[in-house]
């Protein structure tokens, strides 16, 4: 332990409790807390347009889902194509007490936490369903086996009446102590719901990862025929991790069906899997923040982008396709360009940019 | 010539710049549009056209100061037909403050639905899905929508069925919402006594091979088909049925089958898919093509040439629907205007609430006119018939408007 | 009974064609362990290069079909050298996500290029007749797809067996570290593999090109939809790959031709495959002709 508890340039620890604190010194503490608290008040400061608080919230649902795949893909080591199929299987939980109860029966409008939780749960079954292949598979057969989930499921989804065929299943506007929220407050109101869940949620996969059950994650990543050895149960662990992604997704999924008001089979397709999955790796996989990182990293260059192609339409002839073309070139290029120089993510940045101000002024 | 091409670019930067401190002195007001489509991604092969027509004929309205000193100023946005960044851009354009809305697929336009009843936002899409009308007041769809369209096939079919007895019909689907759409619609004329037998209803996949299939129809003795897709998968059914020699060489011959389908099925790009195959498909939309000399085609080849625009987007019918989207926009802007009104998203609805008898607008890109009322959401009414001869599409027959669209509601 | 036989045929028949698209998964598989997803719009590119030089150029079909080939074959190689080169080391999920990134840049790409947004088809050269027997027919498009699709395959199961190139190449697949010890380039061999990838992938566009017409989103799509097939196949045979593109695609001509339609079902030749892709690694994790990973602690 070392005597300044709120400044440490080295490794101190004695204890095997010592390495496990949630917060190395005080000063992390500190700053984690004002800034948590600084999310809180910004908006009581000034406000925001909806766009961009749609983006935010948006960042924020991503993040849920990213913690979710973080725990499968980047801590356990499985390849998942499949999350926005179980973000899907969240929504469509709610989607489905819409269509038999309708869209603002009480349940849906003024018992929304239970419906985020019990959608998260759905997730849950449904991912260790998912997960079971896993007991036998490895690799890249896991992640077809993912993908086929992700196939079935549009299909389901897109097949069957009782889910309106894959079309817009309306979901009410939830009520709050003060009524029933106008559309102003509804980007708003969301925007602290889900920063207290992604809060939630983040110190949930801290804990979690301080557990005997956490250490059994990537254990089983490192090498899962030692860990077997160890006397831990790869299988079961494997299982164990797509179920809590799946609650992750699924809590994703519900709130995602919440914020835009509607559940349509387009959010969750094949390609939003894949989006996940950059927005994990570009973050930083098997870390915690990475999973903060990603959602932000690659929503805000897609909003850059955007911008880009637009200024560069209004100069640019529209038959030259140039504009258009910019969209799709450049998001791919900045991911490419960032994972062939830092293929370890954001985090790491996070991680250099940390160290250094520790040991500052010293190199080391 | 590119250099030419840049040189102009860098002229009319210049005379922007130039402009920008000038035009500020005497600039009417300026009218804020939005539209969210894709122009990368799924269906692009639509939108991009699309995006060109809405952006061409806007440019043509400030051009030529048809609004007076008033502008137009459609932002166009690329969503890639995600349904998420279509409900960002909506917002976005809430946020600038947008009068009129242009949205385009069928599933944003869905989930957006009620954002547009709660804006109070009229809202024209590019999906003619009729489902988009369904508890929605501010939804306009340009044209006839695809329940209508196909059963106006369905009629077409029942009308001039050379054959004796009912005519078998199978209907080819895209799998989704979209597809399956006008299906039930069908039925239903059928039981209010349409003269059709729906054999077999067939949804799609990515198939790349279509001859069991065909033949299967064939020897349920199916005479017609009634397509509601997009162009590929009709392309490789029809170079399949081809083959086969199973291709009606006249409607309804008899021991063929006759090939038709919906607005989205046909144009200038089924036949660049298909090739000669694409002879003698059936196919029926609201609005003219480039092939049928007329007052709207010269209209349209004429825009299209001053905005320098390629020969395929020129004669794209999906050029044809933006070009008249944007003209009922524009046309909403300049009657409101007349009446000395303020334009708002208000009055620009009262505007298109209006368009019906003495005062239905007749874009000319269209076979008939559009005709809103607070009944009546679906545009042009009228639906023309085209057939392939030789590559190009010829009309078949007047404009007819179906009447089972009105016996099952 | 001649429906059955036709179902078959047809099966067999777009199976091959899935197997000559899979076979590009394989090719980079096999070396280098990268599953790359964007493989469809490689497809898609050399499909669009052979009309660029036929349509637009002006030369015979059949010199720009074996001309495309050449291209994309010098294209993926250089897509390998610049963007891949570098990863050699990472985790695997990096270089598969960069593929990912791949998918979006050779997107742009394209969109730039009328290719993106206009559909076009080839020009008919092959008679367009059909080829039947027995009540059943093939077109003849369909019939140089798989004889395309078959000497590809020979050509390629000849080159990794009996020459030098292709058994380093195996080697490589099998210990970098050996491999590199024993004087063998692993980036040069990187770089051959995604060459001859893109070459089956240009065939494979073309053949696929000719049935579907050109539209990119058509034909980047088979770059997932094969994807069962390659996995069923085991990742890294190519045998495989030709046994499960036409098992999948007679499943698929079956779901449609004896499934859709009853029991209130339609467009189960969609799902179908995914279902029985579950079922089979559920039963043999390694695909039919995967190689056993023998583990050891």
């Amino acid at each position: 332990m070392s005597t300044n508890r709120w400044l440490a340039t080295g490794n101190y620890f004695t204890s095997y409790q010592d390495e496990q604190r949630l917060f190395f010194t005080h000063l992390d503490r500190t700053i984690l807390s004002l800034f948590l608290f600084m999310l809180f008040v910004w908006p009581l400061l000034f406000s925001l347009s909806n766009k961009y608080m749609l983006v935010l919230d948006n960042i924020l649902i991503a993040m849920v889902a990213i913690i979710g795949l973080n725990i499968v893909t980047g801590f356990a080591g499985l390849i998942s194509i499949g999350h926005a199929a179980f973000m899907g299987i969240g929504a469509y939980t709610l989607a489905s007490f819409s269509r038999t109860l309708g869209d603002s029966h009480v349940i849906i409008t003024h018992a929304w936490p239970l419906m985020i939780v019990l959608s998260g749960l759905m997730g849950a079954v449904f991912g260790a369903i998912v997960g079971l292949p896993a007991m036998r598979l490895k690799h890249l057969y896991l992640a077809i086996a993912t993908l086929s989930f992700q196939m079935i499921f549009s299909w389901t989804i897109n097949f069957l009446e009782f889910f309106n065929q894959g079309q817009t299943i309306a979901i009410s506007r939830v009520f709050w102590f003060t009524g029933k929220l106008g559309r102003k407050d509804h980007y708003l109101f969301w925007y602290y719901v889900l920063l207290v869940v992604v809060i939630l949620s983040g110190f949930m996969v801290r804990n979690l990862l301080r557990t005997r059950y956490g250490r059994c994650l990537s254990a089983v990543r490192d090498n899962d025929r030692a860990a077997d050895a160890m006397g831990m149960h790869p299988g079961l662990t494997k299982v164990y991790a797509f179920g809590l992604a799946g609650f992750f997704a699924g809590i994703a999924g519900a709130l995602h069906a919440y914020v835009y008001r509607g559940v349509g089979f387009e959010s969750f397709t094949l390609h939003h899997s894949i989006t996940l999955l950059a927005m994990a790796i570009v973050g930083g996989l098997g870390t915690l923040n990475g999973s903060f990182w990603g959602p932000t990293a690659i929503i805000a260059l897609e909003l850059q982008v955007e911008t880009l192609a637009e200024h560069a339409g209004q100069i640019l002839p529209s038959d030259w396709n140039l504009a258009t073309a910019l969209k799709p070139f450049s998001f791919g290029l900045v991911i490419v360009l960032f994972l062939m120089f830092e293929p370890r993510g954001i985090a790491n940045w996070w991680r250099i940019a940390r160290s250094y101000t520790k040991l500052w002024p010293f190199r080391y | 010539m590119k250099n030419r091409k840049r040189m102009t670019v860098v002229f009319s930067l210049t005379l922007i710049v130039l402009f920008a401190f000038t035009v500020q002195a005497q600039a009417g007001e300026t009218y804020k549009l939005g539209l969210s489509l894709a122009i990368t991604g799924p269906t692009s092969d639509a939108g991009d056209p699309y995006s060109k027509g809405v952006e061409d004929y806007f440019q043509y309205v400030n051009d030529m100061k048809i609004l007076g000193d008033d502008k137009i100023e459609c932002t166009i946005r690329d969503d890639q037909y995600k349904t998420d960044v279509t409900k960002r851009n909506f917002e976005d354009f809430l946020d600038q403050g947008i009068v009129f809305y242009l949205n385009y697929s069928t599933g944003s336009t869905l989930a957006l639905k009620k954002d547009f009843d709660e804006e109070k936002m009229p809202t024209i899409p590019a999906s003619f899905h009729a489902g988009n009308l369904v508890d929605s007041s501010y939804i306009f769809l340009p044209i006839a929508s695809y329940s209508a369209q196909a059963i106006g096939l369905a009629e077409y079919v029942a009308n001039n069925h050379k054959g004796s007895g009912t005519p078998k019909v199978a209907m080819f689907l895209h799998p989704s919402a979209f597809g399956r759409g006008p299906l039930e619609d069908v039925q239903k004329a059928v039981a209010a006594g349409l003269k059709i037998e729906i054999v077999e209803v067939v949804e799609h996949g990515k198939d790349l091979d279509n001859t069991a299939m065909l033949q299967r129809l064939k020897s349920k003795g199916v005479q017609y088909v009634i397509g509601q897709t997009i162009q590929s998968p009709v392309a490789t059914m029809l170079k399949d049925a081809s083959r086969l020699g199973l291709v009606a060489k006249t409607f309804g011959e008899e021991g063929k089958i006759t090939f038709t389908g919906c607005h989205y099925t046909g144009g200038n790009d089924l036949v660049s898919l298909a090739g000669p195959a694409a002879e003698n498909y059936y196919w029926t939309t609201s609005y003219i093509v480039t092939s049928e000399p007329g007052v709207g085609t010269d209209a349209q080849l004429a825009l299209a040439k001053k905005y320098g625009r390629d020969e395929k987007t020129a004669n794209s019918h999906n050029y044809a629907n933006g070009v008249m989207v944007a003209q009922v926009a524009a046309e909403a802007i300049l009657r409101a205007k007349a009446k000395g009104v303020k334009i708002t998203k208000e009055s620009l609805y009262d505007e298109l609430l209006a368009m019906n008898g003495m005062n239905a607008f007749y874009p000319v890109t269209t076979v008939g006119p559009v005709t809103y009322s607070k009944t009546d959401k679906a545009g042009v009414d009228t639906l023309q018939m085209y057939a392939v001869k030789d590559g190009v599409f010829h009309s078949v027959g007047a404009p007819f408007i179906p009447e089972y669209t009105g016996k099952i509601k | 009974m001649s429906y059955f036989f036709q179902l078959v045929v047809s099966g067999i028949v777009v199976g091959s064609i899935y197997a000559l698209a899979a076979l590009g998964f394989v090719l980079i598989y096999k070396s280098s362990k990268v599953l790359n997803i964007a493989h469809g719009q490689i497809i898609a590119a050399g499909a669009f290069i052979a009309y660029a030089l036929t349509g637009m150029v002006g030369i015979p079909i059949y010199i720009s079909f074996l001309l495309s080939m050449v291209i994309t074959f010098f294209l993926a190689m250089s897509v390998e050298r610049i963007f891949l080169r570098r990863l050699i080391g990472e985790p695997i999920i990096s270089v598969i996500m960069v593929t990912i990134g791949l998918m979006s840049i050779i997107d742009g790409l394209i969109f730039l290029t009328p290719f993106g947004s206009v559909n076009f088809s080839f020009p008919l050269f092959l008679p367009q007749t059909l080829i039947s027997f027995g009540g059943v027919s093939i077109s003849w498009t369909q019939l140089v797809g798989v004889i395309v699709t078959f000497l590809m395959i020979g050509g390629f199961s000849w080159f990794f067996k009996k020459s030098t190139v292709g058994i380093s190449m195996r080697a490589v697949s099998d210990d970098q570290f050996a491999s590199m010890s024993v004087g063998i380039s692993v980036p040069r061999v990187f770089g051959l593999a995604w060459a001859t990838a893109g070459l089956s992938a240009a065939a494979a566009g073309v053949i696929i090109g000719n049935i579907t017409g050109l539209n990119f989103e058509t034909l980047q799509a088979f770059g997932i939809t094969v994807f069962p097939v390659v996995i069923l196949g085991g990742l890294d045979s190519i045998l495989g790959a030709v046994v499960a593109g036409v098992i999948m695609g007679i499943i698929q001509q079956f779901a449609s031709g004896y499934l859709d339609g009853n029991w209130g079902l339609n467009g189960t030749a969609e799902v179908l495959p995914y279902i029985i892709l579950l079922i089979i690694l559920l039963f043999k994790p390694h695909g039919l002709f995967g190689i056993h990973e023998i583990e050891r602690v």
